[in-house]
């Protein structure tokens, strides 16, 4: 368990060689060595004005994005400039890159080891060409072996893979190879996403006018079934909805945001949290750099949480971890149980099956976890069973200014 | 104003050929209002009616027009375009002496120009035809001239307009002057005034539109109202310019409005006749008949705490509107609702969408019926506005339904097209007619429950938009229907039964599962859907029950997001109905009226 005071650092790389179908993050294309490197310095001066978070930093997080198409002299510079501002942490954090196979070369590797990058979380997404091009990844599937037969010859042994289903056109059979295939790789840790078709991708456009067509929500659900039974005889322990690890393997970073633990964001379009704060940075690229080298913070938006408003956060992304909520920790941070506040919207959760309480743990049954999604909207909005008073001053005023971010 | 200089008059036509833009431009001329205060369609004055284009109260508006020296006081008369409302054009055409019949130059006469034109002769209205648009590049007026004269109207005397442009106006107006003849009352008769209109102002109370046919009404007048049999005293008159004006007194032959502190438009029905308290006219005018609600639907809140404001919404929209019934009823599955009567499809529309905009109100609105006329084995007899209330077959001696004589124009190609879809909706063929050698006029009784959802527009998509509908209520006739009840989960759901013809009740009973299963979401279990009549089970479908309802990703630039996601979720549940411990979408009880012709 990680000690409260655990903060991390995420790091935004927006650049991309080619945009994938199903991708809406905030990425560009096109943008050479010369923006790289002012992009660097301006990461570099974000940081420069940055609050440090008391505690100890727990992860620092290359996300993208590509991150691992940048010279690695450009991540050595940012990790050092961290370092710089902070004190000798008493365990080393965990530092990880999200890595395009399409991107990757023994010296970048090498580079990145040097640098203190210790993790690596490699998209591989499938181990079918014809769905590697479909999704209009830059790299094939012999491509996704070689980048971690180097990894692992580099010296990284902290390896992440992710992969999709659900894919237009997937079969359950398809899937099964996938897994396996990445089972073969012998990874310390897998991400299994089920396929968002998001808003404004060229796969929603495709969805839209059919040409692309969606499986079955029953196959998708098989789909996931299947792995997580594979997986978990592979030793791979499915520790949030989505991830599965090794033992002590799993992400310290992704744990801080599901335990709402403070991380700063560093980029164009990152999210930065705080206890009862969170905002985020412009996503435009130019207009982020621009913004930092003239002094000013990139500021887009922010919303503020009330107490009430973080409980059912706190109890919501907490439900996402196989080991649940840990009800010691809520009354630790809230100063009140979560059953005074939520006890009728909790009981009748349990009373439909879908979560349980196991000692000093708040989880979600296994029924549950297919449906977090209905455990999570009950706890967005449920009537609290007593009014929770805000001890921070100025909240209200503050949530009365709007916040115009563009998320 | 002497009678000699008053002219009273409508304008009739097919919707969208210019009604609304020439009484824009008949008023611009007339300089009633300048062209900078002229918002488009003035005389349309409820958010709603701008927005679907269409005339739902009718307004009077007063115009002065100089003809050869003489100043004249023209009352345009704006009547509602659309069939639920056909009452109300009759009685706003009993307060006039002439129509402006207008025609499209591109389109010609279609049916409700027809309509239109014999509601007109009825009240024996001079008819000034009008050939407008005729700026369109498709534009025919010797064709309609021909088309005109086809129906009995002089087409060769018809004015050539185009409202949009302004041109022919002023010959409108002449004509307007000459042929409309002035009132013809008696000036010093006991008061006797149609009431053709009203609406409620929530300063003033009800404002009465009223035709004065007989003697005169002046502030102070004690007034009884003939078939309500109410008193009230005339506290303010007024004229439309179209900005109200007050008036001391409205004179024989004049329009205009009164208010006299009258609490609900409930109690002044159009087509009733105003006269004195202390000397009444013996005898009314003709032809005022109470508002018949035609459609049926039941109204109720998502959330059951909404009952009351539901109710008050309800009696408020009542204040200004006559024609609008309800009554509380119970449903196993809705719980606390009210049953409200409708003059038809459209004005339902009206309401649902007022209670929910301007009242902020979430309504599960079932799928609206006709009423059935039941005549029970034992003899006794049942008005029935509810499926659900339908008896069980075996006590059930004969049941009638309201039907519709419909008369449709189409190009003659079409014939085919229409005779069958009329036959789908088990019409019976009256009449054929050709109104010129490529047009014909088709005469159908079709049942009212049959037509009154979809019919135009699965008309306008067979025949490619060329045909016009119109049709009026032509009593009732027998038809061997039954009950059609949808169960879920094995209970009755009330809300979704149906009265269907017996020789059709298979196949939509099959359908209607159908929709229901596409239309009810998954939930926690599975969902088995029944169609039954009686106790025999004639369809089946299942709601499989939900596997998996799970965000994959949700990272820290996800969170707000994410949750903003969750919250619209359940938003879109927050609009849907549980029914024991089935969520059901609005849609879903409006699937009724779906299925069958899809």
């Amino acid at each position: 368990m990680l000690p409260t005071e655990d903060w991390g650092i995420y790091v935004h790389i927006p650049f991309c060689e080619a945009r994938c179908t199903y991708c809406d993050f905030n990425t560009v294309t096109g943008m050479g060595q010369a923006e790289h490197l002012r992009y660097t310095k301006a990461l570099l001066g974000e940081w420069q004005s940055e609050t440090v978070p008391e505690g100890s930093l727990a992860s620092v997080y290359f996300g993208g994005g590509t991150p691992s198409i940048l010279d690695p002299v450009l991540i050595g510079h940012v990790l050092e400039a961290l370092w710089e501002r902070l004190s000798e942490p008493v365990t080393a954090p965990e530092v990880t890159m999200e890595v395009n196979p399409g991107t990757v070369t023994a010296q970048k590797l090498a580079s990145w080891q040097d640098f203190g990058v210790n993790r690596l979380s490699i998209g591989a997404q499938a181990m079918q060409n014809h769905h590697l091009r479909a999704l209009n990844r830059i790299h094939d599937v012999s491509m996704i072996r070689q980048t971690v037969c180097m990894a692992r010859e580099a010296g990284f042994t902290n390896i992440n893979l992710d992969a999709i289903y659900g894919l237009p056109g997937q079969t359950l059979q398809e899937w099964q190879e996938t897994v396996d295939g990445l089972l073969h790789l012998g990874p310390d840790h897998l991400s299994l996403y089920a396929l968002i078709v998001e808003a404004g991708t060229p796969l929603h456009r495709a969805v839209e006018r059919g040409q692309a067509e969606l499986p079955d929500p029953d196959l998708v659900a098989e789909m996931a079934d299947w792995a997580e039974t594979r997986l978990t005889a592979m030793e791979l322990q499915p520790y949030e909805i989505s991830n599965y690890a090794r033992a002590g393997y799993a992400s310290r970073h992704n744990q801080l945001y599901w335990r709402l633990a403070p991380y700063v964001a560093l980029g164009a379009g990152a999210h930065a949290y705080r206890p009862g704060r969170r905002w985020w940075n412009v996503r435009g690229v130019r207009r982020y750099m621009d913004l930092v080298e003239a002094g000013v913070d990139p500021l887009d938006g922010y919303e503020d949480l009330t107490v009430d408003e973080e409980m059912r956060e706190w109890l919501w992304l907490g439900l996402r971890l196989r080991e649940g909520v840990d009800l010691r920790r809520f009354f630790q941070r809230f100063r009140i149980s979560a059953s005074q506040v939520f006890g009728g919207v909790l009981q009748e959760l349990e009373a439909k099956h879908l979560l349980c309480e196991d000692g000093h743990a708040l989880r979600l049954t296994p029924r549950g976890r297919d449906l977090a999604n209905v455990v999570a909207r009950a706890l967005v909005d449920a009537p609290p069973d007593m009014l929770v008073q805000d001890s921070r001053a100025g909240d209200v005023e503050l949530k009365d200014q709007s916040c115009t971010g563009t998320d | 104003m002497d009678q000699a200089h008053i002219r009273n008059f409508s304008i009739i036509a097919h919707i969208d050929h210019g009604k609304s833009t020439l009484a824009d431009r008949l008023i611009e001329t007339t300089g009633a209002l300048t062209s900078r205060e002229m918002a488009p369609q003035v005389l349309d004055s409820m958010d709603l009616e701008r927005e679907r284009g269409i005339t739902i109260k009718a307004q009077a508006v007063r115009l002065f027009y100089q003809y050869q020296g003489e100043q004249y006081e023209l009352n345009l008369i704006d009547t509602p375009g659309h069939v639920d409302f056909t009452y109300e054009v009759s009685r706003a055409l009993q307060a006039c002496e002439g129509a402006l019949l207008v025609v499209d130059a591109a389109q010609g006469v279609e049916a409700q120009t027809l309509a239109n034109l014999y509601m007109a002769l009825e009240n024996d209205l001079a008819i000034i035809p009008i050939i407008n648009k005729i700026d369109l590049p498709s534009a025919n007026p010797e064709a309609v001239m021909e088309q005109l004269l086809d129906i009995g109207i002089d087409g060769t005397e018809a004015v050539l307009t185009s409202a949009k442009q302004g041109a022919g106006i002023d010959r409108v107006l002449a004509d307007v002057v000459e042929k409309v003849p002035p009132p013809q009352g008696d000036a010093h008769g006991p008061l006797r005034a149609l009431i053709f209109d009203s609406r409620f102002d929530s300063y003033k109370g009800v404002l009465v539109y009223i035709r004065v046919v007989d003697g005169c009404l002046k502030v102070g007048d004690q007034v009884r109202f003939m078939a309500t049999n109410k008193l009230f005293e005339v506290s303010e008159i007024g004229i439309f310019g179209p900005n109200p004006v007050p008036v001391q007194e409205l004179a024989t032959g004049e329009v205009g409005f009164f208010a006299a502190q009258i609490k609900t438009v409930q109690d002044t029905r159009v087509g009733d006749t105003v006269t004195h308290a202390q000397h009444p006219a013996d005898v009314p005018l003709p032809g005022y008949r109470p508002a018949q609600p035609m459609v049926y639907s039941g109204l109720y809140p998502v959330d059951s705490e909404d009952y009351h404001r539901l109710r008050e919404a309800l009696e408020k929209l009542q204040l200004n509107d006559a024609a609008l019934t309800f009554e509380p009823e119970t449903s196993a599955a809705l719980g606390f609702g009210f049953r409200a009567g409708f003059l038809g499809l459209l004005h339902m529309e009206v309401i649902q969408e007022r209670l929910e905009r301007e009242y902020d109100l979430t309504l599960i609105t079932t799928a609206p019926n006709v009423v059935y006329e039941v005549t029970l084995t034992g003899g006794g007899h049942l008005r029935v506005d509810n499926p659900a209330r339908m008896p069980p077959a075996g006590d059930i001696a004969l049941i009638e339904e309201p039907v519709v004589d419909a008369d449709i124009i189409c190009p003659s190609e079409y014939i085919g097209a229409v005779m069958e879809l009329a036959s789908e909706r088990r019409g019976t063929y009256l009449n054929l007619d050709y109104l010129d050698t490529l047009r014909a006029r088709l005469s159908y009784r079709l049942p009212l429950g049959e037509i009154m959802y979809d019919f135009f527009d699965q008309l306008k998509s067979r025949t490619r938009g060329y045909a016009s509908l119109d049709y009026r209520l032509s009593g009732v006739q027998p038809a061997d229907l039954v009950r059609m009840d949808i169960l879920l989960n094995g209970e009755v759901v009330d809300a979704l039964s149906s009265v269907v013809h017996r020789d059709r009740a298979y196949d939509k009973g099959r359908a209607l599962a159908e929709r229901l299963r596409q239309l009810i979401p998954r939930q926690l279990f599975e969902v088995p859907i029944q169609a039954a009549i009686g106790s025999r089970v004639i369809a089946r479908e299942t709601v499989k029950a939900l596997r998996k309802d799970v965000l994959a990703k949700c990272y820290g630039g996800d969170i707000t997001r994410k949750r903003k996601l969750l919250e619209k979720q359940k938003e879109g549940k927050r609009r849907m109905k549980s029914v024991g411990t089935i969520e059901i979408p609005q849609e879903a009880f409006m699937a009724i009226l779906r299925t069958e012709h899809e």
